[in-house]
């Protein structure tokens, strides 16, 4: 459904003066003008520029580091590396600062360490003039390496005979953390109680989150010892306590804040964006002047996390009229050099993937293993796609099995509101249903075996794929939120909130909320955002909570300020403040309507006149001038909630070729109450695209010399504007208890279950079953060719 | 290093600057002219970011050397909108063209380029004019319904 005939729907049914409305959005002109400030653009005056020596091999001992000839030459002004930057273990993930409190956060890195572990590891950093000055004195710093073993799968990584890539490994040769298991009921008499067991291996790519902007970060340290850092960080607040733990520099004398934008995120700068952020610090230190790094489209590429790959086995056990008994997960998944989010994403994984449907025994079992390659970490879906491929295969395996139609047999097993499953917090609301029927009639499921004529080169098919996703972080990560109101002596509005904005509109959704709940217009609240200086901490936005979580702490912080302003207004208006409310912000009694003219009764005097009635801004000019301002304030810990998601792909496969091409995807999701149509719209959008690039072009892997093939747009395969099929984004609203007036997350259920919608067309057109991605012809022409042979 | 003078006309306005001979004309523009609405996403040709009109033409200005624009005609995003947003801006903004606005100036220059040489494109033309621009945000389903609501804007101003 269009965005606009959402309006109307909404304007007609729901009473909501603003949210469920797509107003233009607040950073829109500001972008389409080029106006628009990012991290990229910060100049500022004495300012340094940063470039990186990258360690050309996967795993080294440097047995010599001599930077004195780059530091001599003219224009350089820093030269940083192991023997002069800070021995503080730390994590560029934000997991080191939000770990919840019965596990330990592992802390495997160091800005510069003697041992460089990938390939684009950070051996050395220089501060110069200029970007070419720096980079010409990168060719002068002498290193020497002593070439260690390397190894780049993590099952091989995991033998006795590999290379130990970090010591500190408790669970096994190079797992970090904990291993994470997740049990309910009893499998194994699941398993044997089964009338059908499916049980497959799948493997998966190395996705890389490309967002449009490369990670940047500018350094400013004042003579006093304050740090500003200007960055493409998803989390400010988080980034100062990295930053502030690596340098021993207290929280309240670092200010890190987006500028205000930030050219996309997709999972890969929830803490440091890279290592931008403590490089540019540590040289800004040394250089006593500004320093900015701009990281370049191959170190984004080499040198940041990516999404994890691996291998995920899923077991299903099924009885004989269609019901789920028993289903095991086990996933082993290549965490890369450092650890990063390394120990939460198979945590997400399970979590997810015994969610979808209501099982009686389940069991997850799922760890990562070091390698020589570059980190992995979060990126959209965390955990959750690599768990819904291999989990919606062998739900179709199964429907094919019992001779069920697959869509069928997901309706009989999916989750219901209330349903027990292994999760902390309750299933508090499902559309999935509704989602499933909307998106078979978009993509005419009844259509299916019925496409093809015999004989043809190019078949057709049609599959679907479920999912669900979390609206937070808790209890993967410790979660919680703030915002201020501040009612101006204007009356107008200001709302502080730590979260930024990546690209997902929170610019524009939060200030929705306050309004909504202030009854003020819209354009009378202002917002700040992604500022530690100006903000209360905030978590930040990542794991689709920013508009769920920050948004209920915006919603505390309305109620409050509301209160606050009604109580105030209750003597002058001469009546209760549970009488009183807001509209048009304009204050008046309930009962009697929004009238400015109540003469004759008496019951309102402010200056001469008597009213019901009283607008913000006379209200707040009234208070100041008594010594009074409201200021709200939301302090709220959020709880959870599911939201559901159904896709249905129609393909077309090029038998000669192998090609795949989608021809349509529908993509319905219960978002629980679209806040702003337009922004769920290119969320689904967004997040669908991206999903189609998992699952047939998108993989970075490396040769054996542990180097990246894959590391630029030329020879990564991002879906283009001509790859597009027909996307049909279908809302429907399940109003959720527990969200902003009924929203949940959004953000990333787009991706999750459009790898297993695709790959299960290309089973119908087909008949072939791939339980590896991504559907390259490559891959499809060789897959194709073995099963006829 | 031997600077040269360029000369050049620059969102309308004549300019001229010392440039090197290995400045790339996105450089030129971001750094030493300050117009940082031009975005540099690759530095290779490979994601549009960078897209200016040139003589008429849509350019990745990362890879244009600087002194190869002496003479011509160059608009950057900065000079689309005279005095009031152009049609295509203004449906950017309105149909959720826009997310996290890295791409943006980019795709804003390929369709302007697009419009001005051919006003009333088909969705293949559209499609094509915008291939070069790569956006990771949007799944490009709210550029393409922009550009195409432009063209009706621009239909009906004529």
């Amino acid at each position: 459904m269009s965005a606009v005939k959402i309006d109307e729907q909404v304007a007609k049914t729901s009473g909501y003066n603003v949210i469920g409305k797509s107003v233009r959005r607040r950073d829109a002109l500001a972008k389409v003008t080029g106006e628009a400030m990012f991290s990229t653009d910060v100049k500022l005056p004495g300012m340094l520029y940063a470039k990186v020596l990258r360690s050309p091999y996967p795993h080294a001992k440097i047995t010599k580091i001599d930077t004195s000839k780059a530091e001599e030459l003219p224009g350089v002004k820093a030269v940083v590396s192991v023997k002069n930057t800070p021995r503080e273990k730390f994590n560029t993930s934000a997991t080191m600062t939000f770990t919840v409190p019965h596990l330990d956060p592992v802390l495997d890195q160091y800005i510069f360490d003697d041992v460089v572990r990938y390939v684009g590891d950070e051996v050395a950093a220089v501060a110069a003039v200029s970007e070419e000055v720096a980079q010409q004195a990168l060719k002068l710093i002498d290193v020497e390496y002593e070439q260690l073993p390397a190894v780049y799968d993590p099952l091989e990584a995991m033998r006795e005979d590999s290379p130990d890539i970090h010591t500190g490994c408790h669970e096994g040769k190079n797992v970090p953390g904990d291993i994470v298991k997740i049990a309910m009921g009893d499998v194994e008499k699941g398993f044997e109680e089964s009338d059908l067991v499916i049980e497959e291996m799948f493997k998966l790519p190395v996705q890389k989150q490309a967002q449009m902007e490369t990670h940047a970060a500018v350094a400013q340290v004042t003579p006093e010892g304050n740090i500003t850092v200007w960055s493409t960080t998803q989390t400010p607040h988080p980034t100062r306590m990295i930053l502030s733990k690596v340098f021993g520099v207290p929280h309240s004398k670092i200010r890190v804040l987006n500028p205000p934008y930030v050219g996309g995120g997709f999972g890969v700068r929830i803490g440091c964006s890279g290592k931008a952020e403590p490089i540019a610090v540590a040289l800004s230190m040394q250089a006593k002047r500004p320093v900015k790094i701009v990281y370049t489209r191959e170190e984004d590429f080499t040198a940041s996390d990516t999404r994890h790959g691996g291998y995920v086995w899923a077991k299903l056990g099924v009885k004989k009229d269609g019901t789920f008994h028993a289903l095991e997960l086990k996933g082993i998944l290549n965490a890369g050099a450092y650890c990063s989010f390394s120990c939460e994403v198979p945590g997400v994984m399970g979590a997810m993937g015994l969610s979808v449907y209501r099982i009686p025994n389940e069991n997850f079992v799922g760890y990562t293993a070091y390698t020589n390659t570059t980190p992995a970490g979060a990126m959209r879906g965390f955990g959750n796609p690599q768990a819904i491929f291999p989990l919606e295969s062998v739900v179709d395996m199964a429907a094919e099995k019992l001779g069920m139609d697959s869509l069928e047999l997901r309706l009989k097993n999916i989750m219901k509101t209330g349903d027990p499953w292994c999760l902390p917090y309750p299933c508090g609301s499902t559309g999935l249903a509704e989602c499933i029927e909307k998106g078979a009639e978009s993509i005419g499921w009844e259509r299916r075996g019925k496409l093809n004529k015999p004989g043809a080169t190019k078949v057709r098919g049609i599959g679907m794929g479920v999912g669900t996703h979390c609206s937070n972080a808790w209890p993967f990560c410790v979660d919680y939120d703030n915002a201020y109101i501040t009612i101006e002596q204007d009356g107008s509005v200001q709302l502080a909130t730590g979260v930024p904005d990546i690209g997902t509109g929170t610019s524009t959704s939060l200030p929705q909320l306050a309004a909504e709940v202030l009854g003020v217009d819209l354009d009378t609240v202002n917002i700040t955002f992604g500022d530690t200086a100006s903000t209360p901490f905030d978590i930040g936005s990542h794991a689709s909570r920013t508009l769920y979580a920050a948004g209920t702490a915006v919603i505390a912080a309305a109620k409050d300020a509301k209160k606050q302003v009604l109580e105030y207004a209750s003597d002058l208006l001469n009546a209760p403040a549970e009488r009183l409310d807001i509209k048009n912000s304009t204050v008046f009694v309930a009962a009697q309507g929004l009238t400015n003219s109540c003469s004759g009764s008496g019951v309102c005097k402010v200056g001469s006149g008597e009213r019901t009635s009283i607008t913000m801004k006379e209200l707040a000019a009234h208070a100041h001038l008594r010594n009074k301002q409201f200021i709200g304030v939301g302090r709220i810990v959020p709880p959870n909630s599911p939201p559901w998601e159904a896709h249905f792909a129609e393909v077309e496969v090029d038998l000669e070729t192998g090609q795949v091409r989608v021809i349509k995807l529908a993509a319905a999701h219960d978002v629980g109450k679209a806040i702003h149509p337009a922004i769920v719209e290119g969320q689904i959008e967004g997040g669908v695209l991206q999903g189609i690039g998992y699952a047939l072009s998108e993989e970075i892997k490396y040769n054996d010399k542990g180097r990246q093939q894959n590391y630029s747009f030329h020879n990564y395969f991002l879906p283009t504007a001509e790859d597009v099929p027909e996307i049909d984004a279908i809302i429907i609203e399940s109003n959720d208890p527990s969200g902003p007036f009924g929203a949940k997350g959004l953000g990333e259920t787009g991706l999750v279950p459009t790898a297993p919608a695709i790959a299960n067309a290309v089973y119908d057109a087909t008949g072939v079953r791939f339980k590896e991605i991504p559907l390259t012809e490559e891959r499809v022409f060789f897959g194709l060719r073995n099963n006829k042979a | 290093m031997s600077f040269k003078t360029l000369k050049f006309t620059l969102n309308g306005e004549p300019m001229e600057i010392p440039v090197s001979p290995s400045d790339m004309l996105v450089d030129v523009l971001r750094d030493k002219l300050e117009l940082t609405g031009t975005k540099k996403g690759c530095g290779k040709g490979e994601c549009g970011a960078c897209t200016v009109i040139m003589n008429g033409k849509a350019v990745a200005s990362c890879l244009v050397p600087a002194l190869k624009a002496m003479g011509a005609n160059v608009e950057t995003v900065e000079g689309v909108a005279n005095g009031k947003a152009h049609p295509l801006q203004e449906t950017f903004m309105d149909l959720g063209a826009v997310q996290c606005g890295f791409c943006t100036p980019g795709m804003v220059m390929s369709s302007k380029a697009l419009l001005d040489e051919n006003p009333k494109p088909t969705k293949a033309e559209i499609r094509e004019a915008i291939a070069g621009n790569i956006c990771r945000c949007t799944g490009y389903v709210k550029i393409e319904e922009a550009v195409e609501a432009a063209v009706q804007k621009l239909q009906e101003k004529r």
